[in-house]
């Protein structure tokens, strides 16, 4: 099965999750259009 | 990056193994005026505090955008004083993509962590040898102009 980016999209929660996994935080600012 | 860089399954794999991958609109406030963001792609790379440590802006290919994250990851750790992990770091973009865009820059800090780490010159003198001889014409080797000195 292909295997996709699973992205985060609240700040606070990305930032306990790298604390937690111990890992930095890719913040990607995007347009959608 | 969408198209190209973020679909490419060597991209997916070391996102998804070593990074929490979070996306924001870039006129989303207050993150757009906190990080001053003015043109798109805009990636940077934070510490789970939220401080930044990297930014890129504009697209990057696959053999360029992997490198590059691993630099940003490097540099949390430099900042930490956590000069074993950056040295790691570091060693994988000089062994893995050493013809990449960041292997300029990865040099100038392993030389400066070797320093701080060590308290020996030497190592910095080395870092601009090294850049002069294989990255005649980068900035970085420009900014290590002075450790031929040491």
């Amino acid at each position: 099965m292909e295997e996709k980016i699973t992205w985060e999209t609240i700040m606070v929660e990305a930032l306990a999750r790298a604390k937690s996994e111990n890992k930095t935080v890719l913040l990607d600012f995007f347009n959608p259009n | 990056m969408g198209a190209v860089t973020y679909p490419d399954d060597r991209v997916v794999s070391f996102i998804n193994e070593n990074m929490v991958p979070l996306r924001i609109q870039y006129d989303a406030q207050p993150f757009a005026g906190d990080f001053n963001i003015k043109w798109t792609p805009t990636v940077i790379t934070l510490d789970f505090e939220g401080n930044e440590h990297h930014r890129t802006i504009g697209f990057l290919a696959p053999e360029e955008f992997i490198p590059s994250l691993i630099l940003g990851m490097a540099k949390v750790y430099f900042d930490a004083d956590k000069f074993d992990h950056a040295l790691a770091s570091l060693g994988t973009i000089l062994s893995d993509y050493p013809n990449s865009d960041s292997a300029p820059e990865a040099i100038y800090i392993k030389g400066v962590s070797l320093y701080k780490s060590t308290d020996d010159p030497q190592p910095l003198k080395e870092a601009y040898e090294k850049l002069r001889d294989e990255y005649p014409k980068s900035e970085w080797t420009k900014r290590a102009y002075p450790y031929r000195l040491l």
